[in-house]
């Protein structure tokens, strides 16, 4: 027996979620659609809820309409007309009894549609309440569809809706026993007739779309894009917004038919709670307190909250390294497995802790109802750089890595926006930038240079963090003007009454969004680690190095999972490192590393490096940055033939304070310094975050923008930085 | 100049009469329920004067006070 395919529709926050979960008993397969990055999950009913048939549920995404004005209701339009694979047998419509008035607007649209409709209807108790005449029979007979009172956190009414579902026989959608409110939505409001062989239906939908300005998402052939064409924009719009009157003078007239008044079809009795707690959360003064202490809670979580997690998943890697080198011998298989493949492995589960942490805040904060008010709260300013107010938490999670943050902004609807503020994250200075920062100013920078009561290196610090946000600031004003041009998408946000959330949906989505990264992004950064590994480990050199100087062999290319942290502390003692420099000064442009693929890479780019003051020694190391910026630290170390991370600097400090040209002159002096800094301001060296542009993008096209733009501005700043510098004479 | 929402006190009442211009904003503002006809409330305005807190056919939805403007009323 083929399975009965249900789809799952409801306006957002109606409990269509929880509804979902509860039927399919949690297990679901999580969908895409090609193209979009709107989620769509599907599963089976579970059979505890009696079906008597086997039933696939399709959740689609949560839309106030049909009319596919944007990403996420035209997948619904698109999957409910059958315009992508089959359309579903029955539409299983979620709808909130406290808030008919606006809710009833999609069932009219659903109804339009033709498809078979069952009405879960949800919230109840809330209606009851409120003294709001909400009687399931009454509205079954108005709507002329089964209407099934349900309590989805409860799963009460479950099994009464899977038993009418089941028991919903096909109809034909051109049925002449149309349900009396059906005949007359369709045949309210006048539409431009429709080319031949185009069903009336399909026609006043792609009539609404051309006149929103979106008529791709609506897929139309070509006789009825010229049909369209060849129509008045003035008319179509006319007819679009007389069709949203007509369906919304039906709502009211199943409004009246099931006994409400004016004034009830007006009231929010769902509000009234939330407009207390409003009266606090959105306040001038202690709304925005509050919204800077939220916002620094999320922050401190991925910055420091995961760390522990993230040592023990590097600790987990190196342990299982040890295992590998151990049964293995050490050789060239050896170093694949642990360098390569455990490495690569470790890059990908590192972000893990990161990702599911901001997920679960941000999924509890979501479903509370208080990201809608947080977006209310700033998108003053968030607008003032042409940005929604949904942006600023995937901007601000940037600061700590860029990687959480670009998943982060699924939370943002609009796709031109959402990619305005992928391309803008990358700024943002992170976390495994401050060691390169650390880096080169304890060991150029001298800590008795001061400017005031400040050292020069903590005010270069400052300055840096500050460029990174006017840069990204910048770039998103770019963006938006040039490549993402368009009109500014509406706010249009529903502020919806606070509930308690589940904690279950949310850690379902969690897993959902984490499994996704591992299987998408992670196979990327798998890849990348390898070919890195490759590029810095071959060929091999002639001999092993002479005894009793160890050359430490290969770059580490593993994620560190706290760089920031480990270097704020190691900062201070910078200064007292001058005295004791007994380091041996030879040559160590002989270690295994300069004659890899990569050395020799660095090398042929030297020419190129050299007006922005760097030599084939950075080059190698920029190379190496690419798995991860503080990767940088290590590879430059292997340069010096120096063991050398971002925890343990000291020794590479001073080879690089020590480091001589043959002409006497210091190899790197602090102009050099300043210009390998500014380039790692803006450099996109991080392989993970264009992986993972790549998978929220879809494209490759993006990442490689992307890519491109940063590498370029960083490499015309940090000549230009190194330029400006020696012409006014300083070194 | 007609009245439009924007310039609605906070805690008044006004009467949507038309959502003028065209594309995917007032198609939108629409199908959120500003249908001509309808009541609305000002609720708040965000700290730093814009968005709206409007409340609509028992929602509370936020509107720039730009895409506000877009929706012509009479004051009640």
């Amino acid at each position: 027996m083929t399975a009965l395919r249900v789809a799952l529709a409801g306006n957002p926050n109606v409990g269509k979620t929880s509804l979902f979960n509860e039927l399919t008993g949690a297990r679901h397969k999580v969908g895409n659609y090609a193209g979009v990055t709107v989620e769509t999950r599907a599963g089976a009913v579970v059979a505890r809820h009696g079906p008597a048939r086997p039933i696939t549920v399709l959740d689609l995404p949560g839309t106030y309409s049909l009319t596919p004005t944007a990403e996420d209701e035209a997948v619904a339009f698109r999957c409910l007309t059958g315009a992508e694979g089959q359309p579903p047998d029955v539409v299983a419509l979620v709808l909130d009894a406290a808030n008919l008035a606006r809710n009833l607007y999609l069932a009219v649209q659903l109804l339009e549609l033709g498809r078979p409709l069952v009405v879960a209807l949800n919230m109840m108790d809330v209606a009851a309440e409120a003294g709001m005449p909400v009687d399931p029979a009454a509205l079954s007979r108005a709507l002329g569809a089964p209407v099934v009172p349900t309590v989805a956190r409860t799963g009460e009414g479950i099994g009464r809706l899977v038993e009418a579902l089941g028991s919903i026989d096909h109809v034909p959608q051109d049925s002449s026993e149309r349900p009396p409110l059906r005949a007359r939505v369709l045949a309210d409001a006048a539409d431009p007739e429709a080319p031949p062989g185009t069903p009336p239906v399909r026609w006043r939908w792609l009539v609404s779309a051309a006149a929103a300005g979106s008529l791709d998402l609506a897929c139309p052939d070509a006789g009825e894009r010229a049909a369209l064409a060849a129509i008045d924009p003035a008319t179509l719009t006319a007819a679009a917004h007389a069709r949203v009157i007509a369906r919304y003078r039906e709502v009211d007239a199943v409004l009246a038919e099931i006994g409400f008044t004016a004034a009830q079809r007006e009231r929010a009795p769902a509000m009234s709670r939330s407009a207390a707690i409003d009266r606090v959360l959105t306040h001038r003064v202690w709304g925005l307190l509050i919204f800077v202490l939220v916002m620094a809670t999320i922050f401190s979580s991925i910055f420091t909250w995961a760390e522990p997690i993230m040592g023990a998943i590097e600790s987990l890697i190196g342990w299982l390294s040890e295992q590998v080198t151990a049964a293995f011998g050490s050789g060239v298989f050896t170093d694949l497995l642990t360098q390569g493949v455990l490495a690569g492995a470790g890059n990908v589960l590192v972000f893990v802790p990161q990702i599911a942490l901001l997920f679960l805040l941000l999924g509890l904060l979501e479903d509370s109802g208080y990201m809608a008010r947080a977006a209310f709260l700033v998108d003053r300013l968030m607008a003032r750089v042409g940005l929604h107010g949904r942006a600023f938490v995937p901007l601000l999670s940037g600061y700590a890595c860029a990687i959480p943050a670009i998943l982060g902004t699924r939370t943002i609807t609009d796709p031109r926006d959402r990619l305005a503020t992928i391309l803008m994250i990358p700024f943002m200075s992170c976390s495994a930038r401050l060691p390169i920062y650390v880096l080169f100013i304890s060991a150029l920078f001298p800590a008795e240079d001061r400017v005031g009561p400040f050292t020069v290196g903590s005010l270069m610090l400052v300055g840096f963090y500050a460029l990174s946000t006017a840069s990204a600031l910048a770039a998103g004003a770019i963006w938006k003007r040039t490549v993402l041009r368009g009109p500014t998408p509406p706010f249009v946000l529903e502020l919806p009454p606070y509930r308690l959330p589940r904690l279950r949906n949310t850690l379902l989505h969690v897993y959902d969004r984490t499994a996704d990264f591992v299987r998408q992004a992670g196979t990327v950064i798998l890849a990348m680690t390898i070919v890195l590994w490759v590029l810095l480990s071959f060929p091999r050199p002639p001999e092993a190095p002479a005894p009793g100087r160890a050359v430490p062999a290969a770059v580490d290319l593993q994620v560190d999972p706290a760089p920031a942290s480990d270097v704020a502390e190691d900062m201070s003692d910078g200064a007292s490192e001058h005295a004791s420099s007994d380091i041996s000064q030879e040559p160590a442009d002989d270690s295994p590393i300069v004659h890899s693929i990569g050395g020799k890479i660095g090398l042929a780019l030297e020419p190129v490096l050299a007006p922005m003051g760097q030599d084939f020694r950075m080059g190698i190391a920029i190379l190496g940055s690419f798995a991860a910026r503080e990767v940088m630290i290590s590879t430059l170390g292997l340069v010096y033939g120096i063991e050398a991370d971002d925890e343990n600097q000291t020794p590479l400090r001073e080879a690089l304070r020590e480091a001589r040209e043959p002409d006497g002159s210091r190899r790197h002096t602090p102009l050099k310094g300043l210009a390998a800094m500014i380039f790692f301001v803006y450099a996109c060296q991080c392989m993970s975050t264009l992986a993972v542009v790549r998978r929220e993008t879809r494209s490759w096209r993006w990442p490689l923008l992307m890519f491109a733009t940063m590498s370029t501005l960083a490499y015309a700043l940090a000549v230009l930085v190194y330029q400006v510098g020696r012409a006014l004479g300083y070194t | 100049m007609a009245f439009n929402l924007a310039q609605l006190e906070l805690g008044a009442r006004a009467r949507v009469t038309l959502v003028g211009g065209g594309g995917s904003l007032a198609l939108r503002l629409l199908e959120m329920g500003f249908t001509p006809g309808t009541v609305v409330v000002l609720i708040k305005r965000a700290p730093f004067g814009d968005p709206l807190e409007l409340q609509v056919r028992g929602c509370h939805v936020s509107l720039r006070k730009a895409e506000a403007a877009r929706i012509e009323a009479v004051p009640l």
